[in-house]
């Protein structure tokens, strides 16, 4: 299992999640200058401030040569994870649906929270072992522009297709997100984007191992 | 109705501005935008 984190100028979490990728397989990062990925199973996009989030969040990034690369994997069918600024990456590039505004509080959150997965899709890459359990998840999140929104139509359309991965959990929503979304499959499954940090949640000292089973589950989706 | 941001641009191809917007001054998801030229335009 090769996973590859994208690091742009900006990024701040790509160590975290390479070491996330590692407890799993082999992990390397992916200057954002590279074009040539094929030797990876899996992509993550990790959390930051590519580019100093100029314009909006994601904006520049999204037309990184690497991140063309990565437009041809999730094309093919290969998981792709975005992760708070990754997320807002995918969904500026278009491989997410909907986009992620300032908090409805307009302040930077930071905390952890239980997240519940959701959606029938069988493909995607949500923790088989967190819908045995209920669905809930302890993951940190901390950001400023993470309230999910999508125009009614396309949130119909998302909700139809089973394309919710997360929910905050009943009560911790700490964005305004729309119906409560933390993260969102394409409609194939094998991209996801999710607000919180699963990354900073696979040592136990730091109160959860939880995230680690995102990761575990975009393993065996590669597989 | 907030603005976001004014952005000032000396452009070679002004017919391109359009495309600009819409591919990366402007989310055209979540933002409108108006394209005014001043001066020589």
């Amino acid at each position: 299992m090769r996973w590859g984190v994208l690091q742009f100028p900006g990024s701040c979490d790509e160590r975290d999640a390479l070491h996330a990728c590692s407890l799993i397989g082999e992990a390397r990062l992916v200057w954002h200058e590279e074009r040539d990925l094929d030797g990876f199973d899996a992509i993550v996009v990790p959390g930051g401030f590519s580019y100093g989030d100029y314009l909006r969040a994601g904006a520049i990034a999204r037309f990184s040569p690497a991140m063309e690369a990565v437009a041809e994997l999730a094309a093919a069918g290969r998981p792709v994870l975005g992760i708070c600024n990754g997320f807002q990456v995918l969904c500026e590039a278009d491989l997410l649906p909907g986009a992620l505004l300032r908090n409805e509080s307009l302040r930077f959150i930071c905390r952890q929270l239980d997240l519940v997965a959701d959606g029938p899709n069988p493909v995607d890459i949500r923790p088989e072992s967190a819908r045995r359990r209920g669905g809930v998840l302890s993951i940190p999140a901390k950001h400023g522009e993470g309230r999910y929104w999508a125009p009614a139509a396309m949130l119909d359309a998302i909700e139809a297709n089973g394309q919710v991965a997360y929910r905050y959990a009943p009560g911790q929503n700490p964005n305004g997100s729309v119906h409560d979304i933390a993260g969102v499959t394409n409609e194939a499954g094998n991209v996801l984007g999710l607000m919180p940090h699963p990354e900073h949640a696979v040592d136990a000292m730091t109160g959860s191992t939880d995230g680690l089973k995102v990761f575990e589950r975009m393993a065996a989706v590669a597989a | 109705m907030r603005v976001g941001r004014m952005v000032e641009l000396e452009a070679d191809d002004p017919a391109r501005l359009a495309e600009l917007c819409e591919k990366l001054l402007a989310n055209p998801l979540i933002e409108d935008y108006e394209i005014e030229s001043v001066d020589g335009a």
